[in-house]
């Protein structure tokens, strides 16, 4: 069917309004085109699409929801993540934040990576996901009972994250190199929740059991 | 004279700067002296109605010495050079005085981290200060640094000492430096290492004893654990 007068004239106006609203709606306050273009940088470590990779240390950080990576750019940008020794991974990601030099250039790149399909990394760890499904009881009180994440709580999805990543979050956390800061509220927190789980194995079973959980992508 | 470009805070900067003097001054009359002989001797020269050219094979004795006098003179130079470049380096790099203390420096990729010896002023015991990317020095006291990586090769440089010397995975390089002025200075890594290889600045900051103790008083092991802050 041939478009009629009014759809075209319809689409017309929708791409005046978006042209010209420009930086100052919100809605277009991001901007993609430059925020992929400063993704490059990032592609080199998480990869082209955001599915991470394991050699370099680097999450699975497509489909995260905008706020999360802005407030974690945001933390390593202040040293409130990646500020230890020993931290290898966490001091190599600091740089590339601190590469982002305004506010808004973290804004666009989070807001592209926000856009790209979530990835589902591979199992690389053995671990017993019944076991880890009783442990992660509490846990679904901040990160959901789907790991699906809540922006009210600032707690970040964690299905479709790699598990060799999270098991080495979570190790981070207990011993400090990730949220002690004096600054990073959030941090503490999931320090409080990590020093529950009493060893190793605890840690992996609950990674276990998170791996088994589909990831959703979105701004939840 | 490089102190017009940027701050000097240790004695082996003194001793660059002078030797960079020397250097710039030597070579900058000789510079102006031959450039003068040779536009001289162009203008003197010049073409002439009814004069004509003539060849100069450069053969006689009052010829040669045109030669022959710039070479004793730039010889004689050398030798003053190399000998002050000598003492230079020996002081700077070859020598390292008895230090008041010792620090630990790892490079990684991005980022180093400095180990202070604490109030005790001794290595590996358990008031050692642990930094990344900050390094706080007493003014006026004589530091031996022992220099490591952990992944590739790194250059420790902090333009203020005009210090730079390389950090190679597997050795442990000894270097050493006083400072001379208080102040907030940077640190950077002279040695392409990767991305973030321009990203990896670190703070030096060159603190009077007062400063520096209560520095590290806030700073010993026992007191970050008890903040549970970051060391
Ligand atoms: C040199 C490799 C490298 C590059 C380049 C890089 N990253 Fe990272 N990134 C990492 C590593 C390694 C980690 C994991 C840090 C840790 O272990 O705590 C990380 C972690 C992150 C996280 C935290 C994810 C989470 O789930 O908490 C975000 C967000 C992130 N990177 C975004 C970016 C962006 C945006 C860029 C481009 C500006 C970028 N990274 C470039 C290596 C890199
Ligand atoms: C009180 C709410 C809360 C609870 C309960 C909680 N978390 Fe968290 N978690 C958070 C917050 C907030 C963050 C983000 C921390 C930050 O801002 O750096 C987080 C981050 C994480 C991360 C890092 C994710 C990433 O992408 O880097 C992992 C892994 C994690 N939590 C696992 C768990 C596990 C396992 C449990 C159960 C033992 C748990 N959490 C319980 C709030 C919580
Ligand atoms: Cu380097």
């Amino acid at each position: 069917m041939p478009p009629s007068r009014s759809s075209t004239l319809a689409i017309a106006a929708l791409v005046i309004s978006v042209a010209t609203s420009g930086r100052t709606s919100l809605a277009a306050a991001q901007d993609l085109a430059r925020g992929a273009a400063e993704y490059q940088l990032c592609a080199a470590c998480h990869g082209d699409r955001g599915a991470g990779d394991e050699s370099h240390g680097a999450p699975a950080i497509a489909g995260l929801p905008a706020w999360y990576l802005t407030a974690q750019l945001q933390k390593f940008r202040a040293g409130q993540r990646g500020y230890a020794r020993g931290d290898d991974t966490g001091l190599q990601m600091r740089p590339m934040a601190t590469s982002l030099h305004t506010d808004a250039d973290v804004a666009d790149v989070a807001a592209y990576v926000a856009t790209l399909p979530p990835a589902t990394p591979a199992a690389t760890l053995p671990g017993d996901a019944v076991h880890g499904q009783a442990l992660f009881a509490p846990c679904s009180a901040c990160h959901g009972p789907d790991g699906g994440g809540n922006e009210a709580l600032k707690a970040p999805r964690l299905a479709g994250q790699a598990d060799w990543y999270l098991l080495a979050q979570l190790a981070k956390f207990r011993s400090g190199a990730r949220g002690a800061h004096k600054d990073d509220v959030t941090g503490a927190q999931m320090r409080a929740m990590a020093s529950t789980l009493v060893d190793e194995q605890a840690m992996r079973d609950v990674v276990a059991y998170v791996r088994t959980l589909a990831p959703t992508g979105g701004t939840k | 004279m490089l102190e017009w470009l940027i701050p000097a805070a240790s004695t082996s900067a003194d001793e660059i700067d002078w030797l960079f003097a020397v250097i710039f001054y030597t070579v900058g009359v000789w510079f102006v002296v031959a450039q003068g002989i040779f536009f001289g001797l162009i203008f003197k020269f010049r073409r002439r109605p009814g004069v004509r050219s003539l060849y100069v094979a450069g053969e006689t004795k009052d010829e040669k010495r045109w030669i022959s006098w710039p070479h004793y003179a730039v010889i004689a130079c050398d030798v003053v050079l190399i000998a002050g470049a000598i003492a230079v380096w020996r002081d700077v790099k070859q020598v390292i005085p008895p230090p008041d203390e010792t620090i630990r420096v790892i490079a990684q990729q991005w980022a180093w981290t400095f180990v202070h010896p604490g109030p005790d002023r001794q290595l590996d015991t358990p008031d050692d200060v642990v930094t990344v990317n900050e390094l706080h020095v007493r003014n006026g006291t004589t530091y031996e640094f022992e220099l490591t990586s952990q992944d590739v090769v790194h250059s420790f440089s902090i333009p203020v000492f005009r210090l730079k010397q390389d950090a190679v995975p597997g050795r442990m390089i000894k270097g050493w430096f006083r400072p001379t002025k208080t102040g907030t200075f940077d640190i950077a890594c002279a040695e392409m290492c990767g991305l973030g290889h321009a990203l990896m600045p670190a703070a030096l900051h060159i603190e009077s004893a007062e400063e520096h103790a209560a520095w590290l008083g806030e700073h010993t092991a026992v007191a970050a654990a008890a903040a549970g802050s970051r060391s």
